[in-house]
């Protein structure tokens, strides 16, 4: 799975675990609805987390070595994409830490929340990292209007993310009776998805900055900012793939 | 003075000052405004508004220091160059921005050296308060920074203890700033704005972390656990987010440390010709970089419970204290490695500098820093056998915690091996990584003891722990650091420190350091409690204690002997531009100080680092014979 193949099959590609990454959450939430098995939504969720970071983040890439040339742009970006996955790791710490935190205090019960709107949230965020993909696979084959297109489809839906879960989420979990200073899964519902946002929020302004870069020409040769913002836009789904379900599926509602 | 206020760090002090105004003015018309919320509280602002503000305040400071000035650039398409020339000379280079690694872990080593300076004078306030049973001169009817004596000792105690933490993590970042490049033929770190940015944020978290003593203080110890740490005062507040600031420092010094390791060392040198320090950075970069996420949720948590009400760790709305015990020591066991693996490492690469003999088991030693940072991870509860967590962890616990034994014996053994037989030249860098093995290895035979769930529970929060660790930080860190210093001063500034001084620094400083521990650890098994103002005369040790004040005292007259060495060798000392230590380190072959972009030609690694005495080996070699060249 190079890099370098062609365009119209590196498209393919992201169509095929679009629609795999789609009906895994579809049967995520028909396991949490019917039978709602642990150990099975944890699977699922690892598998979604394998695929999107295997073919969307494309981590075999930190096996590149960039050439004998300290100097040339190859060698640097390998370089620079190793301080990017580190900082990742470094960043996975806090979200496993709110796992943590969310099943040391709620357990196998969850917040009462509106599983069918939390799915829309999800499938938005999903839906947008495919487009991401495809911004990314068009800059790569020096196709700028395609990505400016689909980057602007991107946009548009991790903004309507965040507008769904601070503007319709958030007053909705307060009138059920969700709220940060009433009890723990207030606590845990709000610090989750807060912390989620502030995320989606750096990664908007991340693809707002490549976005005008590349209104302006830049990027010809040298689309590592772009590869960047498109790994850490993914990130964001990816810990959006662990939170959905420790949110939404996962236990009984309590009481 | 002129100089100074154009400086750098003039302008993100006055820039965080106006952060911190802008910040708490909002939050003061916000609640202005509300109907049910006075503005203002005891400490000129409301506790939310100190909030806002000192968290603007900080990254106002770095905006207006030029820290973020060029990702801003280069976010609008703007190249800058590649590599900055020196603008500032002499003192003014260390109050500027800088992307030099050797200015940024000066840098580094400069704060350290101020926030260990003040933690140290703290401890000596509240150690002569201890002196003699009642209350001396932190009395009821004292009135400072509105707290009282024994509330002034309270703030004391837990700031000496996180100011130390945080100064200590400065210094080894000092340090492995400085040398890290050096020993990997790197001109520079792998990312330099991204490592001036590291030190830069440590500015202002250190100055957040410094003004919880001005505002109310707080009680709780550096540990801060809820519930007592929701209800301190203000200053409180300002601990968190000034650990959080430091935190960024560490997690992004981190990173940077690894990305230089793998990506800017010199093609010929294999992972196995690696000087050990360069292991021992690595292994620390791995905890700093992934664990100290967890001590900023922790405490993020309890901000946001501070201000929001949100129950995290509040039992009556279904919260969990024990929990942010867990988050906790999930870093700061770890960090108890990060101070002390740098340190262990400096040891292990002096020691053959000064003995005259290959490092026995090179591979062993490299291995045995990745094995103690590992295993690092997996001891934390150690900590919390008294605290009410489930009694099924306290075994396994137990276990994994004297599992650290074995790579740290792999240490001991290869040092002791080392010495066997070596040709030992008594410098004063070799003094004090004696002094370390020595220090450490009492540090390290008390740990079994209070692994062990049955003692620990008799002998937690007793002074046999204060001495237990303030043994292993000594060996692990200070010894080392000192060590560290008096060996790199020379390639750092040209002039050696003086060798008298530094051996009346070392025959003061050990004594009086070893009586001090087992001081400590004696009247920790009779019982006497820490963190406590005062104690019942009738328990017998207040002489011990008089003991242990005295001791304190010599240990600060030692580092004012050092103190007095380090700044007079600067300008007076003798002129060392050679080889100094006649060690095989690529560093010393090139003459000092080391040039901006550090070595004019590059080097190729052609055998081990430390076959020291072995005739004809060599580890490096210039690819054209490099001025000064030995």
């Amino acid at each position: 799975m190079s890099h370098t193949q062609d365009k119209s099959s590196a498209l393919l590609q992201g169509i095929v675990i679009f629609v795999y990454l789609a009906v895994l959450t579809a049967l995520e939430y028909f396991i949490a609805v019917t039978f709602n098995g642990v150990s099975i939504l944890a699977i699922v969720a690892v598998v979604k987390a394998a695929l999107v970071i295997y073919f969307y983040m494309h981590i075999y890439k930190l096996n590149e070595d960039g050439g004998a040339d300290e100097h040339s742009y190859e060698y640097k970006t390998v370089t620079n994409r190793l301080g990017l996955w580190l900082f990742l790791l470094s960043d996975s710490f806090v979200f496993a830490g709110l796992l943590v935190m969310r099943f040391n205090l709620l357990g196998l019960t969850r917040p009462n929340l509106s599983q069918i709107l939390g799915l829309a949230v999800t499938a938005v965020l999903l839906i947008s990292s495919f487009f991401m993909n495809r911004a990314e696979t068009a800059m790569k084959h020096g196709d700028r209007k395609g990505f400016v297109q689909n980057i602007i489809i991107t946009l548009v839906l991790g903004i309507g993310f965040i507008a769904g879960v601070l503007g319709v989420e958030w007053p909705r979990a307060i009138a059920e009776g969700v709220v940060p200073s009433l009890n723990t899964y207030g606590a845990a519902f709000f610090m989750m998805t807060g912390m989620h946002a502030l995320h989606v929020l750096t990664g908007v302004i991340l693809l707002l900055v490549v976005l005008n870069n590349a209104r302006k020409g830049l990027y010809d040769n040298k689309d590592y900012p772009i590869e960047a913002a498109a790994v850490y836009w993914h990130f964001v789904d990816l810990v959006w793939i662990f939170f959905y379900p420790a949110l939404y599926l996962i236990g009984k509602l309590p009481g | 003075m002129k100089k100074f206020f154009a400086s750098s760090l003039a302008r993100g002090l006055l820039w965080q000052v106006i952060g911190i105004l802008i910040g708490a003015g909002i939050v003061e018309i916000g609640r202005a405004i509300l109907p049910d919320y006075e503005p203002f509280g005891p400490f000129g602002f409301s506790e939310p508004a100190w909030v806002l503000g000192a968290f603007l305040g900080g990254l106002f400071f770095l905006a207006g220091n030029g820290s973020v000035a060029d990702w801003f650039k280069w976010s609008r398409g703007i190249d800058t160059p590649e590599e900055h020339e020196e603008h500032y000379h002499g003192w003014e280079k260390y109050i500027n921005y800088s992307l030099d690694h050797k200015v940024i872990g000066v840098q580094y080593t400069l704060t350290a050296l101020a926030l260990i300076s003040i933690g140290g004078l703290f401890a000596l306030i509240f150690r002569t308060e201890l002196a003699q049973p009642g209350l001396q001169f932190l009395k009821l009817d004292l009135k400072l920074f509105g707290q009282n004596g024994p509330q002034l000792y309270n703030t004391l105690m837990s700031l000496h203890g996180m100011l130390m933490i945080q100064g200590i993590l400065l210094g080894v970042a000092g340090i492995i700033n400085y040398v890290v490049p050096l020993l990997l033929g790197a001109k520079d770190m792998a990312f330099p704005r991204l490592n001036a940015f590291s030190y830069w944020i440590a500015v202002p978290g250190a100055i957040t972390l410094l003004s919880s003593l001005f505002l109310g203080g707080f009680d709780t110890g550096w540990t801060g656990y809820p519930p007592l740490s929701t209800r301190a005062p203000v200053g409180m507040q300002m601990f968190f987010l000034g650990v959080f600031f430091l935190g960024w420092s560490s997690i992004l010094g981190g990173l940077n440390v690894v990305t230089t390791v793998v990506r800017v060392r010199v093609k010929s040198m294999n992972a196995l010709r690696m000087p050990i320090f360069v292991w021992a950075g690595v292994a620390t970069s791995i905890i700093t970089m992934t664990a100290t996420q967890l001590i900023a949720l922790a405490f993020q948590l309890v901000i946001f419970q501070r201000l929001f009400g949100m129950g995290f760790f509040d039992p009556g709305k279904g919260g969990n204290p024990v929990l942010f015990q867990h988050l906790f020591w999930f870093y700061s066991h770890p960090a108890v490695y990060v101070f002390v693996l740098p340190g262990l490492g400096v040891i292990s690469e002096l020691l053959v500098v000064f003995a005259r003999k290959p490092l026995f088991g090179y591979r062993w030693v490299a291995m045995s820093s990745l094995g103690i940072a590992l295993v690092g991870f997996l001891v934390w509860a150690h900590h919390m056998f008294a605290s009410g967590m489930n009694e099924y962890l306290r075994v396994p616990f137990m276990y994994s915690t004297l599992l650290v034994g074995i790579p740290t014996g792999v240490k001991f053994f290869s040092w002791v091996a080392t010495l066997w037989k070596g040709k030992v030249e008594y410098a004063t860098p070799m003094l004090f990584v004696l002094g370390a093995i020595i220090v450490f290895l009492l540090g390290g035979i008390t740990g079994p003891p209070l692994a062990a769930i049955s003692l620990d529970l008799h002998l937690t929060d007793t002074y046999f722990v204060v001495g237990h660790f303030h043994d292993t930080i000594f060996g692990g860190f200070v010894f080392p650091f000192f060590a560290a210093l008096y060996y790199w001063f020379p390639k750092a500034t040209g002039r050696r420190m003086s060798e008298t001084l530094g051996k009346l620094h070392f025959w003061i400083m050990t004594p009086s350091f070893l009586v001090l521990q087992f001081g400590m650890m004696r009247i920790g098994l009779l019982g006497m409690r820490r963190r406590i103002v005062d104690y019942d005369p009738a328990l017998g040790f207040g002489s011990t204690h008089i003991v242990l004040t005295v001791a304190g005292y010599l240990i600060g007259l030692s580092v004012l002997i050092f103190f007095y060495n380090f700044f007079n060798s600067m300008k007076n000392g003798e002129k060392a531009e050679g080889n100094v230590w006649n060690s095989r380190s690529p560093e010393w072959q090139v003459p000092s100080p080391m040039p901006t972009h550090n070595y004019d030609q590059p080097f190729e690694v052609v055998g081990e680092p430390y076959d020291y005495g072995l005739p004809g080996s060599k580890y490096v070699e210039f690819t054209s014979p490099a001025k000064g060249d030995h």
